[in-house]
């Protein structure tokens, strides 16, 4: 790749730039900042999508009653069960079943609590899903 | 470049680089005024490398790497020039904070391992949950550290509760608040003697490994695997999974084309320090593989995109890969058969 077939695309970097090895005039190696590359915008907006289809299907789940809120936190975090067991400290089976909002609904508070703190939310905002799914 | 103050009141220089391991190594040893670039860290360190793990999966889909494990770099690299780190983990996130603190106060920058999901100066899309990355902590401010990442073009601030977090997420590969700082450098280091070690090991390992989902191995049994995805998993999930290879090719920090440019990089920079003709020639020949990854890339994204319309199909795609590694097995015997006559 040389200097000046680094792409330079718009895309969701957000104004940051990536580093890039490309050659310049002399043949030789040189770091040149890249604003992103439409290749790489369809492989990540793919993820992406997909990401958001899943997080709104269970937004909807939740208004439904069949998944509790802790389900939609948990997949607007990108955790796992297993990674949010691991930081809200309790095995993962356990984090499976308050997915059931039957169960999530007669949680102790200091359950509550200890999720609040593992997802960096408050326990309002544990308690219900937003109006519209937020990015992060 | 832009120059920044430390704890003890040094200059630092912040270099933009292309990946966080080698950047923050490369980084660490500039600023003890040991000259050392971050491609010839990634070659010393063997950084190159490519496999297919099918039965690792990340939202589903199998993991394709084109560097060696998170960390190894770093490793190798200090053991090969002989420089010496001190590097902690904590089971306390209180202490590894207090500690980090300390040695900030003590007069040095800090490694940092962290989670890349809690840090908030990046972009939203640049934020998933990996544990692998790393920054250079600068020194304390009112709110929280002076950071220096060296995938970033400027150094940056993140508070407190942010890195915190980052240190200290649980998970897959988690760093329990892994840091390092160097302890002692010794009074010559003999780069030459470092890159013909990594070069050695980065051959046996692309070549030599005797397991068909690694090295060399590894591309041509993913490359068989792309073409046969169509009729086992349909056209979609085919097009998921091909989406995934490119994304780690090129989107993870790589310097374009899943690494070959950097290695093509430390391929030149060795070169000159060898004035080796025969270098300079695979490194040639690396960029124009590098070039062949990226034409992947793009056909890739073609076919993704349009579901295989204008003559693109899934087949060329595999062609392509498969076009990759005879060459890179090619360069590797090569580099293999040159790295025996250099002297250190």
């Amino acid at each position: 790749m040389k200097v000046n077939e680094v792409p330079q695309d718009e895309t969701f970097y957000e104004g940051v730039k990536r580093a890039c090895y490309a050659l310049d005039n002399e043949g030789k190696y040189i770091i040149i900042p890249s604003s992103g590359w439409s290749a790489e915008e369809v492989v990540n907006g793919l993820a992406v999508d997909e990401l958001k289809n899943k997080l709104e299907e269970t937004r909807m789940d939740v208004i439904k009653g069949l998944k509790s809120p802790l389900a939609y936190h948990m997949e607007q975090r990108q955790m796992t069960p297993e990674i949010l067991a691991k930081t809200a400290g309790m095995f993962s089976f356990r984090v499976r079943r308050h997915f059931r909002p039957e169960i999530f609904a007669k949680l102790k508070p200091s359950v509550i609590k200890r999720y609040a703190l593992a997802l960096a939310l408050t326990e309002q905002e544990l308690k219900s899903v937003p109006d519209t799914i937020e990015e992060r | 470049m832009t120059t920044e103050t430390t704890a003890s009141g040094k200059h630092f220089i912040h270099h933009h680089a292309a990946h966080c391991e080698t950047g923050v190594t490369s980084a660490l040893l500039r600023d003890q005024g040991i000259d050392i670039s971050e491609p010839l860290i990634f070659g010393i360190g063997s950084g190159i490398f490519f496999g297919h793990l099918p039965f690792i999966k990340i939202v589903g889909l199998p993991i394709t790497t084109f560097r060696s494990q998170p960390g190894s770099i770093f490793r190798k690299a200090g053991k090969r020039l002989g420089v010496k780190f001190v590097t902690k983990r904590f089971r306390n996130p209180q202490k590894g904070m207090e500690e980090l603190r300390r040695v900030l106060r003590e007069g040095n920058i800090v490694g940092l391992t962290v989670n890349i999901y809690w840090l908030s100066y990046f972009p939203r899309r640049f934020r998933f949950q990996f544990n692998g990355h790393n920054l250079i902590v600068l020194r304390e401010t009112v709110t929280g550290f002076r950071i220096s990442d060296p995938v970033l073009e400027h150094p940056v601030d993140c508070l407190t509760e942010d890195l915190e977090r980052a240190r200290f997420a649980r998970g897959p590969l988690e760093s329990h608040g892994f840091m390092y700082y160097l302890q002692r450098i010794p009074q010559t280091i003999d780069i030459r003697e470092a890159c013909i070690a990594g070069i050695k090991d980065t051959c046996n390992m692309m070549l030599k490994i005797p397991l068909p989902i690694l090295g060399i191995r590894g591309m041509r049994y993913l490359a068989k695997k792309i073409k046969s995805n169509p009729q086992k998993l349909g056209f979609d999930e085919a097009c998921r999974h091909l989406a995934n290879i490119v994304r780690m090719q090129e989107e993870v920090g790589t310097g374009g084309a899943g690494f070959r440019f950097m290695y093509a990089a430390f391929l030149q920079e060795a070169a000159d320090l060898f004035s080796s003709a025969d270098l300079a020639r695979i490194s040639v020949e690396m960029t124009s593989i590098g070039d062949l990854w990226r034409n992947f890339a793009v056909v890739s994204a073609r076919v993704i995109k349009q579901r295989g319309g204008l003559g693109d199909n899934i087949d060329k795609v595999s062609e392509l890969m498969q076009e990759c590694a005879a060459r890179e097995e090619k360069l590797f015997k090569n580099l293999q058969d040159v790295v025996r006559k250099l002297k250190a």
